[in-house]
């Protein structure tokens, strides 16, 4: 497979740049090794004194005596080439940067708006020195021959489509240092074998390089080859994994978005499988024509087909629409779709699935779902997002809206609150109605008087009257309590001290709880 | 159509007529102290639920299978439980919003039964499609509140707790009277249940005139 056009900017001696020494002072930048203190890159003056990357920071000042000397700061370099990187992304989008001191882009679509690659590199050079940075750049297939390309030429040049091998095949082999992993080691065999350059490296069949060098060979013999060890990825998107698609002019349809949807679900699958990874939970964003973005996450497990995503990304267009579409255009997008983001959310190693041999669906050790129920909650979630639907799990804990843990359908369940003992937990009846969140209330004695509870658990009158808000005062006939209950008493910030009652009433039967003077209402046995 | 016959009610069936081949385990079981008040349910049968919570409950405890609960916030998880539902295979959708309609008719497609209470009062025309939904997913819809599709509503009557007294005890069970009525229930049916009866569940409770007798 021939690698995708290029463009690569490449800023000479930048961990020089970095701490502001310039190159027409001869200057280096040391970096600690091992025991010694060696030198990790210098200007061009010094380099045209006699110093050599690798040497140590003694012989270094021996053939250049006026060298200045600084400790190499690779944060002041990647914050720096930010600079580099905006200069660059305000001319073309998607900038990735390989590393401090080189970044790509893809060229295509480029150099086809600003008129071919030559003007594009141009236009792109201009950027970069007008921002006050020295750079070359170049356009090639592939990364690693569009960063060669930059580096010579003086000032870069463009390698014609196909060309790369053949552009790279008179370049000797410390060409590839730093590129590789373990390169000098390797390239100290290819020499002492008799291969002196790119060329007769790339010559050689890949697997007799894959079976003598290993993986850092292999990859390195690709990169001879003129080929890609990676796919140029885009700055923006969230992790590395995620996949976007644009649409320009903006999709209308919605059947449009889905039919690429599918596409790309295969291109972000591809991409988690030579990673050997899968995603627990997929984010997709689509971007709409007015600036508005849909984004939800949907869970994954490793069970969606492409067409699966494709039809998450359906409903999730007709959830976010808010207004009914004008009738006649039933399918219409709002706005347009502009783009649409794939994001790999949360990534775990693959270890593969089984499902289980024995037993009903839904009784899964992760829980899975049979397959009608996960797509009703798919579909939920997407009208109302991810929170929208739950399943109710038990877990410890005194009163009934305390025992019960709501986890959002696709989610596993936290580590819930231990099981008993629960000093203090209701008894065995459980209120039907639980409000998720308690109803203020007023309890009064015969004289009308709030009814309060001392510090030693007793109440100062026999509970009359219970008011809820809003209602009338309804009579007490039957009452227990109080049931203190002091949570938590270890811990300042968290502890809760208050007590308990059941009441009945003509209406019904209440559980209410009284905490620093103020009753509410827990829970109702309805 | 044999498990009609167990309930010696077998002209007894809510919801829409369906080919024989279809009933086949088609109907949705309820508790058996509701039996006398309920013929086991039609896929597409709609209910109303009137009074006590602990109707929707019971309904959902009895129907063991996938269930889901839409507009219900104040569920109440742990007595649902007691009285023998499976939390496993059950699913809340607490604030359906404005978009209910569709919630229920993407959930009818994977439930056997709907647990429902809508947020904004339905126009005919909504209540006719959730029907016919319903109907052909083969789901039951189980609404607290008035619903105008409903073969049969159920009502609470007259309660009383047992177990607490002035200043000690503590709520043990509860008679409750339950009434149903419906197009094929006649002049309706009622019956006293313990709601719930000391352990938590739904069981029969012998009515109070019968209770009488024994005493005298």
């Amino acid at each position: 497979m021939r690698g995708r056009r290029v463009l690569v900017v490449w800023c000479p001696d930048w961990p020089l740049t970095a701490v502001g020494i310039e190159a027409a002072v001869a200057g280096a930048v040391m970096e600690r090794t091992g025991g010694s203190e060696r030198v990790a890159a210098c200007s061009a003056a010094a380099r045209g004194a006699g110093v050599r990357r690798g040497q140590r920071r003694r012989d270094a000042q021996r053939v250049c005596p006026d060298l200045l000397v600084r400790d190499r700061d690779e944060e002041a370099e990647g914050r720096g080439f930010e600079a580099v990187a905006a200069a660059v992304a305000a001319l073309a989008p998607r900038v990735e940067i390989v590393r401090a001191g080189v970044c790509a882009v893809p060229a295509t679509g480029a150099a086809r708006f600003y008129g071919g690659e030559e003007a594009l590199r141009m236009l792109v050079q201009d950027a970069v020195v007008e921002a006050g940075f020295d750079c070359g750049v170049g356009i090639a297939d592939g990364l690693f021959a569009a960063e060669v390309a930059a580096r010579n030429g003086g000032g870069g040049l463009i390698v014609p489509e196909g060309g790369s091998a053949g552009f790279l095949s008179e370049f000797t082999l410390g060409t590839l240092n730093g590129a590789v992993g373990d390169w000098e080691r390797i390239a100290g065999i290819l020499v002492r074998l008799g291969i002196k350059n790119l060329g007769g490296f790339a010559g050689l069949a890949p697997g007799d390089v894959l079976g003598r060098f290993g993986a850092a060979g292999a990859a390195a013999h690709r990169l001879a080859r003129g080929e890609e060890a990676r796919d140029v990825a885009p700055r923006e998107a969230v992790g590395e994994l995620a996949v976007v698609k644009e649409f320009d002019p903006p999709a209308g349809r919605s059947d449009e978005v889905v039919f690429a949807a599918k596409a790309l679900a295969d291109r972000l699958h591809d991409g988690l499988a030579a990673e050997g990874l899968t995603c627990v939970r997929l984010g997709v964003e689509v971007e709409f024509a007015d600036g508005e973005v849909a984004e939800r996450l949907w869970r994954h497990d490793g069970l969606l087909s492409s067409n699966a995503v494709a039809e998450r990304v359906r409903w999730q267009l007709s959830g976010w629409t808010p207004p009914p579409p004008p009738p006649g255009l039933d399918d219409a997008v709002w706005g347009g779709v502009t783009a649409l983001i794939l994001t790999p959310d949360q990534v775990v190693p693959d270890t593969g699935s089984q499902q289980s041999l024995w037993g009903p669906d839904g009784r899964g050790e992760r829980g899975t779902l049979p397959e009608a129920v996960a797509r009703a909650a798919d579909r939920v979630q997407a009208l109302l997002g991810h929170q929208a639907i739950t399943r109710p799990h038990l877990t410890g804990g005194r009163s009934p809206g305390e025992r019960v843990l709501r986890v959002p359908v696709g989610d596993l369940p936290l580590g819930g609150r231990p099981e008993g003992p629960w000093p203090g937990r209701l008894p065995e009846v459980s209120p039907s109605v639980v409000p998720p969140a308690p109803l203020r209330a007023e309890v009064t004695d015969a004289d009308g008087a709030p009814v309060v509870v001392s510090a030693r658990s007793v109440v100062s009158a026999p509970p009359a009257f219970v008011e809820r808000s809003r209602s009338r005062p309804q009579p007490v006939t039957a009452w227990t309590g109080p049931w203190p209950c002091v949570e938590r008493w270890w811990d300042p910030d968290e502890a809760r001290r208050r007590a308990r009652f059941q009441l009945v009433t003509e209406q019904g039967a209440y559980l209410l709880t009284v905490e620093g003077g103020v009753w509410t209402v827990e829970a109702i046995y309805d | 159509m044999g498990a009609l016959n167990d309930h010696a009610s077998g002209d007894l069936t809510l919801g829409p007529l369906v080919a024989p081949d279809e009933a086949t385990g088609g109907l949705l079981p309820v508790l058996a102290p509701l039996r006398p008040l309920l013929p086991p349910l039609r896929p597409g049968a709609a209910l109303s639920l009137a009074g006590s919570a602990s109707l929707g409950l019971a309904l959902v405890a009895g129907a063991k299978d996938w269930t889901a609960v839409v507009g219900v916030p104040e569920f109440g998880v742990v007595a649902a439980q007691a009285m023998g539902a499976d939390l496993e295979r059950l699913l809340l959708v607490d604030e359906p919003g404005p978009r209910w309609a569709e919630v229920v008719a993407a959930l009818a497609e994977a439930v056997r039964l709907i647990l429902l209470r809508p947020p904004a009062q339905p126009s005919p025309t909504l209540v006719r499609r959730l029907t016919a939904l319903t109907r052909k997913h083969g789901c039951v819809l189980a609404v607290a509140g008035d619903w105008p599709g409903a073969t049969a509503r159920l009502t609470t009557g007259s309660a009383s707790w047992q177990g607490l007294s002035n200043g000690h005890g503590q709520l043990v069970s509860r008679r409750l009277q339950v009434t149903s009525t419906g197009r094929s229930l006649g002049a309706g049916r009622s019956a006293w249940l313990l709601c719930p009866d000391a352990r938590g569940r739904l069981a029969e409770a012998p009515s109070p005139a019968r209770h009488l007798e024994v005493v005298a």
